[in-house]
This record gives structure tokens, C-alpha cells and sequence, in this order.
């Protein structure tokens, strides 16, 4: 194995949504150390940046039955549509792709599901939250989250109040959002819970409010500290527990380098995050030689496949035949943007390879490579085509098996490609 | 408020991730691709080669993902603290099932009361395991595992099947990834998924077929992404008439209020397959089925009686189509979640994840009535309900009672047992 077309492959692929055409040759000519110097330090103008969609605000859910209703239901569709079409060609476009991948990471950490949430203008207000925090600080980012309407609306957090709490929502911020499992108690749950009363939530709008005659302003006993805490305090709190710099950790290397293997107890990686300074742990996972380790792969999930099938194929999103097909595809192999399965948010590795998902990927692949000019493909000698393929797909080598079924094929050039993208090397970020 | 978004609600309540997610939390080894991987025509096959005898004990398990609210499933009417403990989320005496010792059923389960009628269930109350787990992900992964201290890497099943001749037949989950249940050291149960497959053919095919050869030089991921197409044609396209519909979108269950903590919506369609193959003869002894759906944190009432009504409606005809194969004597079903939900309602007529619930056998074999003891609902831990029976009791019952082999090797030394099956 080549080394350095692995280290380049795995950047690109994990760091960022795949090369456009002949990126990957380029950096590779740059140089490991230079091209995630450019990962970490994009332009700072995003010339790929995607207007975002303006929603305007739904309102109630009109009576059943009721004339408005149908029309409400037609503008809930449309806007749902809009922002997912939104946020694919976002992903495929931008000029910052670390850190889309990590809005991308975020959405799958504090995972909210459209399918409760119902209204877009929350969940857009969420997306933008993660970009505008992707690299900051997982402190701002958790306060800011608290407050996020989405969340809220998710969680219960709309519910939980003086008199009765609810405990969904404080469960999941000690579980799966800031410290992980097994490092609280269960009172810790019962008395965050109550910590966190008094939210409400304008459903349509995601606006979040404080309301005092809802909030329990006793005082709370949180992982061993007890006194009057408003949501804020609290949230510091557990976020100043070095174990989050612990979780945190854990997940950037369940997310960027494996899901199968654990992470090293003493890896820098959690040490780079003393200050909860994202940008400064993913600074240390990018340089470590965790990349050149060849037990380290990684299988990309069915949104990052497609992503960076349209980078390669030069496809936008937006310009694909149907949307409805797309929803249709990205459905079938079980993944929607804004649509995780649950709080835990998306599966990983051998989850995505069950032989149905083999035969969805192989009509997704067909009906793309369809749409795609492939005549940069043609104008290369036949002889050649495999190579080029490994260098437009950041494929740091085919096996022998692979190589030798695609050179089968070489001239018919769509079967070639389709097949290609197919492949457990390029399905596999090696 | 419940608006469906263009997603559609299978992708929505989607489930076989949370329990792929078990897996991880349990630690569980079993790659999903290297799960033997079933069709329908496989397993008709062999259910003509080498059909179960008739008498042979079946065990179909109903897995509820998302903690079924057990004091509004099998509900202490006459216990007025029910009535203070949720005032707003609450069933009146009179619209109730009543079975006795004061308590009934919810009325959405019409088919279930039926069958109680009969003296076909047994209804074992208050079960939990030792020092509960509030997270669903830990607390399936307890029962699944059936070892609430020690995280094991299999399932108490998946034990069980390590104790079987290895045949991949034993043992099936439907739905394409295998819950942990089913996972052993050694052998494991097969997935079949639901829903034709198309399979790509001629020289596509062929060439699909070139890519997905083993190689040495893949790695463990790109092997397992090979096999999992190979799988993909080594099930022959000749689908026999048994099932030849496509899985029906599951749009009219409540994924809004309960859907997010995992597990299949189609839990109909998923009885409806496994009548047809028991019918078959398939030579298949354990069945795994899920329904997700039952975190019903707020608004609860609606929510939880659809997808009770669901469960009670589709155990009761399997249960009936079984009849006319000849083999209704031989199955029983069990009926669990991974945990109640808390006794005070919350603020948004709905529960917080709570201890101990009601369990389900249900069948024939069945000696129907209670077992253990009902929780009280003022002697609460922590506002919880106490656990008074460990699901020890049951899994061990059921492995000696209804699979006929020796608890031990599966459960290791534990001495509870619960009278709710005849002998054969």
C-alpha cells in the first residue's frame, strides 16, 4: 500500500466530502503535510457557499379537515424539500469542506429528526447553528444548543417544567450529547432535568423562551455539585467535566477514523481539547498517525457516497433529474439528511452493507452516472481508464480482483463508472 | 401538530439501527454482512428438504423498542393511586379489559383479552433485572443479552443457538440487520429482509458479480462490503409465490410522539411472513420480530393504544392462521420491552423511561393467568416501580419449557422459574 495515496485518500475522504477532478492528483503532488494545511485553512471566502433557503414562518397546523390545511401540508413538503436540496448542493459546492463534514458530524451528534420536529424553519435554524460553531468551541455550542428549537421540540424540553419534568432531554445531554454513558448517575438525570425546566417553544419558528413560572429555581445536585443552577450553569457545568473532553474525543474518532476500533486511552487527541477548542483536536486528529493506520478504515455512509459521486461526476443536487428519485434512492439506503433513525443518530460501517443496500447503491449508481458527462473519462486511452479512475475517485489502490473487472469493462464507459463507484474500495474509505 | 414530511415513515421510525446500535453497546462481534443473509425461496427450500416436524416447539419473540408503558397495558384500574399518579393520561374503569385481581388490559387489545379468555396467556408482572438502566440503549442491550451485570457479547438466544447443530435455518430475524438477541460466540441467526429484491442481470450482472470476488487484498470492511453483494446474488431471482409483495410502507403507526428509539413499524407484515414459512414447515425454531415506536414521552394515550392495538391484532391472527397448519400447538410467543415507563405522568401527557413492565407468553402451551407479583404503586423506588420478577426467570423457563434444552448452559446457575408452561 502506498502510504501517501492512502494518507491523501483518507484526508479527502473523511475531512471532506471526496475531490473534485484532479484534486486529488494535485495534492498529492502538494504533499500530506500542504493539502491539510488547506483543509484547516480554507479560503476565507466560500465563492461554493449556497444561498440559504428563506422559510417563512408556517404558523399553527391548521384544523383537519379544514381548506388550509392542504395548503399548509403542500408548503410543509415544499420547504422540507428545499432545505435538504439545499444542504446536498451545500455539501457538494462549498469551498470549506471540513467543515461542512463537520456540520455534517454535528447533525449526527446532536442527531433531531425533521419526522418530529415537522416544521423546516427549526431545522435550518439548527443547521446553521452547526456551521456557525462547526470548528468553535463545544462550550458556545452546547449553550447555544440548549436553546435550540429544534432540539427542544425533539427532546420534550417544551414540556419539562416546574411541576412535572420531563427527562428526555437532560438524558440525552449527559448520554449522547456532552459526557457519554456510564459517566453520571441516574439522580444526575433527575436533578439536570430539573435544571432545564421552564423552556417553551414557538413549534413553526423555533423561537425559544424562558418562562419563569415554569422553571424549578431550587436548588439542584448535579455530578457533585449542588446549588441554584439556571440551564446555562448547568450545561457549563457538565461541560467543564474532563470527561466530555473524553467524549468528545471519542466520537471524532468513532466518526473520522473508526467505528470497529477503540480509541487509545491516552491518545492527544483528548488532551487537545482541554479548552473544548474543536478546531484544535481536529487539528491533532488530522496530523496523527492513526491515518496511516491500515486497521483504521472506515465505511462511508450512503450521503457521503453520493456527495462525493456528484463532486467526482461534477453533478449538482439540484440539477439531477428528479428530486423525488433522489429522496427515493437516498430513502431506500436509509439515509436522509435532517431524518437520523433516532437521538443516537446515524449507524455505521457494516450497517450500511446489508445485500439490500448492495442492490440500491448499484440502481443509485446507474441512474447517476446517467446523468454525468463522462467525456474527461473518454478522452483518456482505455488502457488508462483504471488509474485515472483510482486518482478522480481518491482510491489509494484497486485490489487485483478490481482492477482486473473494471479493465474487463474499460469501453463501455458508463457500466465502467457505475461500476467503479460500486466497488468495495471506493464504498470503504481503506 | 403530526404533519409527514416527504420522508417517508419507514425511514422516519426506522429501527434496525437502534439495534445495530445494541450491538455496539453491548459489544456484540457480528458483522452484518457476514450474517447469513436469507430469501424467502432459501428458506421454502428447505422447508421442503428438511420440513420441522410437527411437535417441534417454536418461539416467536416480539421485541417493543422505545419502553412500553406497562401500568397503561396491563392497567391497576382499581387502584385509585393510578387515577392520582396520571390524571390526565389515565383509562376509565369502563372502557377497559378486565381480567382479575383488578386489573385489565388496554382496550386496544380486543385480540389479546380473547386469547386470555381462552387461557392462552400468561401474564408475568413487574419484570426487570436488578438495579434498572434508564437508557434504552443499555437497558436492551440487558435484556437482549440477558445479563444485567456483566456485558456479554451475545445473546441469551444466540447462547442457545451455540448449543444447536450450526445450521443457519435455527434461527431467523426479520428485517436485514440481526438484533443481538441472536448473536452467539459461535453460531448465530440468520436476517431475512423484507421486501423483493431486484437483482441486476445478464452481463451487468456479471460484471457486479467480478467486483464483489473475494480478494486477499481487502480489508475486513472492504471483504464485508464484497460478500454483502455476493449475498446479493446468490439469492436466486425465482421468489416463490409465498411473497412476492413488496413491504408495505408502514405510514399509518405513530412514529411522531414515540419515534426516536428505534425498531420496525411493520410488525403486522413481519407475522404475516413468519405465519406463512412456519405454514411451509420451515425448520426454523426461534422467530425474532420487532415493533418501535413505544418512547412516548408526551402524548402518549393515542400513540401507545395504536401500536398496542397493532401488537394485540397481528399476535392474534398469526396465532389463528397457525390453526389450519397443524402447529398453533407448538408455538408460544413472548411479548417484552427493554422498560416500563415511570408511574407519575409527565407534564406532556406522557412517561419518562421507567423500571419494571408486564411480559407476554402467549400461546397453546400456555398455562394463562399472572405471575409474580404487581408492583405497587406506593412503594415506589425513586418514583419507579419495583422489579418483582428478573427476566432470568423467564428466559430460563422458556429454555427448559418451551426449547426443551437445559437452562445452565445458556443462563449460567440461576434458580428462578415461572409455572407458565405445560409440559409437553
Amino acid at each position: 500500500m502506498d502510504l501517501k495515496r492512502l494518507e491523501v485518500s483518507r484526508l479527502f475522504h473523511r475531512f471532506a466530502f471526496g475531490p473534485r477532478p484532479g484534486e486529488f492528483a494535485a495534492a498529492l503532488k502538494l504533499g500530506p503535510a500542504n493539502f491539510k494545511d488547506s483543509l484547516l485553512n480554507p479560503p476565507l471566502v466560500d465563492l461554493g457557499s449556497q444561498k440559504e433557503p428563506i422559510f417563512s414562518d408556517l404558523g399553527p397546523r391548521p384544523a383537519t379537515n379544514s381548506l388550509a390545511v392542504k395548503e399548509f401540508s403542500q408548503s410543509l413538503r415544499s420547504q422540507s424539500k428545499e432545505l435538504t436540496i439545499w444542504w446536498l448542493n451545500q455539501m457538494v459546492l462549498t469551498q470549506k469542506p471540513l467543515q461542512e463534514k463537520m456540520v455534517w458530524f454535528w447533525h449526527g451528534h446532536w442527531a433531531t429528526s425533521i419526522g418530529k420536529v415537522n416544521y423546516s424553519l427549526p431545522m435550518l435554524k439548527q443547521n446553521q447553528t452547526f456551521r456557525k460553531y462547526a470548528l468553535g468551541n463545544f462550550r458556545d455550542l452546547s449553550q447555544v444548543m440548549l436553546l435550540d428549537g429544534a432540539l427542544q421540540i425533539w427532546l420534550d424540553g417544551n414540556e419539562n417544567t416546574l411541576k412535572a419534568p420531563n427527562e428526555n432531554l437532560a438524558r440525552e445531554v449527559m448520554e449522547l450529547f456532552i459526557l457519554g454513558v456510564d459517566r453520571y448517575s441516574e439522580d444526575d438525570v433527575k436533578e439536570l432535568s430539573r435544571a432545564l425546566t421552564g423552556y417553551q417553544v414557538v413549534r413553526s419558528t423555533g423561537v425559544v423562551t424562558l418562562n419563569q413560572r415554569r422553571r424549578d429555581k431550587n436548588s439542584v445536585a448535579i455530578l457533585g455539585k449542588s446549588t441554584v443552577m439556571g440551564a446555562p450553569d448547568a450545561i457549563d457545568h457538565i461541560v467543564d467535566q474532563a470527561d466530555c473532553a473524553r467524549f468528545l474525543a471519542e466520537r471524532l474518532w468513532y466518526r473520522f477514523i473508526s467505528s470497529s476500533e477503540n480509541m487509545p486511552k491516552d491518545h492527544p487527541l483528548v488532551g487537545a481539547l482541554v479548552d473544548r477548542d474543536i478546531s484544535r483536536g481536529l487539528k491533532v486528529l488530522i496530523n496523527s498517525q492513526d491515518l496511516l493506520n491500515l486497521n483504521n478504515s472506515i465505511v462511508k455512509s450512503p450521503v457521503e457516497w453520493f456527495v462525493s459521486v456528484c463532486k467526482a461526476l461534477k453533478l449538482t443536487p439540484s440539477k439531477l433529474d428528479s428530486f423525488t428519485k433522489l429522496n427515493n434512492y437516498l430513502d431506500k439506503m436509509a439515509q436522509i439528511p435532517f431524518s437520523p433513525p433516532n437521538v443516537g443518530g446515524w449507524p455505521t460501517d457494516e450497517a450500511w452493507l446489508s445485500p439490500a443496500s448492495a442492490q440500491f447503491r448499484i440502481a443509485f449508481a446507474t441512474w447517476l452516472v446517467k446523468q454525468a458527462d463522462l467525456s474527461d473519462i473518454e478522452s483518456v486511452t482505455p488502457e488508462k481508464r483504471i488509474s485515472y479512475l483510482a486518482d478522480l475517485l481518491a482510491v489509494p489502490e484497486w485490489t487485483p480482483r478490481t482492477s482486473s473487472a473494471l479493465y474487463d469493462v474499460r469501453a463501455n464507459l458508463p457500466r465502467l463508472v457505475t461500476l467503479a463507484i460500486c466497488t468495495p474500495e471506493y464504498v470503504v474509505s481503506q | 401538530m403530526i404533519e409527514k414530511p416527504i420522508m417517508s415513515a419507514a425511514q422516519l421510525g426506522m429501527s434496525k439501527f437502534t439495534r445495530r446500535q445494541f450491538l455496539k453497546y453491548s459489544g456484540a462481534s457480528v458483522i452484518a454482512s457476514t450474517v447469513p443473509v436469507l430469501s424467502i425461496s432459501d428458506i421454502v427450500q428447505a422447508a421442503v428438504s428438511k420440513p420441522l416436524p410437527l411437535g417441534t416447539p417454536i418461539l416467536v419473540v416480539v421485541t417493543l423498542y422505545g419502553g412500553n408503558d406497562g401500568l397503561n397495558t396491563v392497567i391497576p384500574f382499581q387502584d385509585p393511586t393510578y387515577y392520582t399518579s396520571r390524571p390526565d393520561l389515565n383509562y376509565k374503569a369502563e372502557n377497559l379489559l378486565p381480567l382479575s385481581d383488578g386489573l385489565a388490559l388496554n382496550p386496544a387489545m380486543t385480540g389479546i383479552k380473547t386469547l386470555w379468555d381462552a387461557k392462552k396467556v400468561a401474564i408475568v408482572r413487574g419484570v426487570g433485572y436488578p438495579e434498572p438502566d434508564h437508557s434504552h440503549f443499555s437497558s436492551m442491550s440487558k435484556w437482549q443479552t440477558g445479563s444485567p451485570k456483566t456485558h456479554l457479547n451475545t445473546g441469551w438466544l444466540g447462547r442457545w443457538l451455540d448449543t444447536q447443530p450450526v445450521d443457519p435455518m435455527t434461527s431467523i430475524s426479520l428485517g436485514s440487520i440481526l438484533p443481538p438477541l441472536l448473536v452467539g460466540s459461535k453460531n448465530s441467526g440468520s436476517a431475512l429482509p423484507l421486501g423483493g429484491l431486484i437483482i441486476p442481470s445478464g452481463s451487468f450482472a456479471k460484471a457486479c458479480d467480478s467486483i464483489s470476488k473475494p480478494s486477499r487484498a481487502d480489508n475486513k470492511l472492504m471483504a464485508a462490503t464484497a460478500l454483502s453483494m455476493r449475498n446479493l446474488f446468490s439469492i436466486s431471482g425465482n421468489i416463490t409465490p409465498v411473497l412476492l409483495q413488496p413491504a408495505p410502507l408502514p405510514d399509518d403507526l405513530p412514529t411522531i410522539s414515540g419515534g426516536n428509539a428505534g425498531g420496525d413499524s411493520n410488525l403486522t407484515q413481519q407475522l404475516n411472513v413468519v405465519g406463512k414459512l412456519i405454514a411451509a414447515g420451515a425448520p426454523t425454531k426461534v422467530w425474532s420480530v420487532s415493533l418501535g415506536g413505544f418512547d412516548t414521552h408526551a402524548n402518549e394515550a393515542n400513540a401507545q393504544a395504536a401500536l398496542l392495538g397493532t401488537v394485540s391484532t397481528s399476535i392474534t391472527k398469526f396465532l389463528s392462521q397457525m390453526k389450519a397448519s397443524g402447529r398453533s400447538k407448538d408455538i408460544t410467543v413472548l411479548v417484552y420491552s427493554e422498560f416500563g415507563r415511570r408511574v407519575k405522568a409527565n407534564g406532556s401527557d406522557g412517561t419518562d423511561h421507567g423500571t419494571s413492565g408486564p411480559v407476554f407468553l402467549i400461546g397453546d402451551r400456555v398455562n394463562g393467568g399472572f405471575y409474580g407479583d404487581q408492583p405497587s404503586l406506593s412503594k415506589l423506588i425513586d418514583g419507579d416501580l419495583a422489579v418483582t420478577t428478573d427476566f432470568r426467570d423467564i428466559y430460563s423457563t422458556i429454555l427448559e419449557d418451551v426449547l426443551l434444552s437445559p437452562a445452565e448452559r445458556v443462563m449460567g446457575k440461576w434458580n428462578g422459574r415461572i409455572k407458565a408452561i405445560k409440559a409437553v
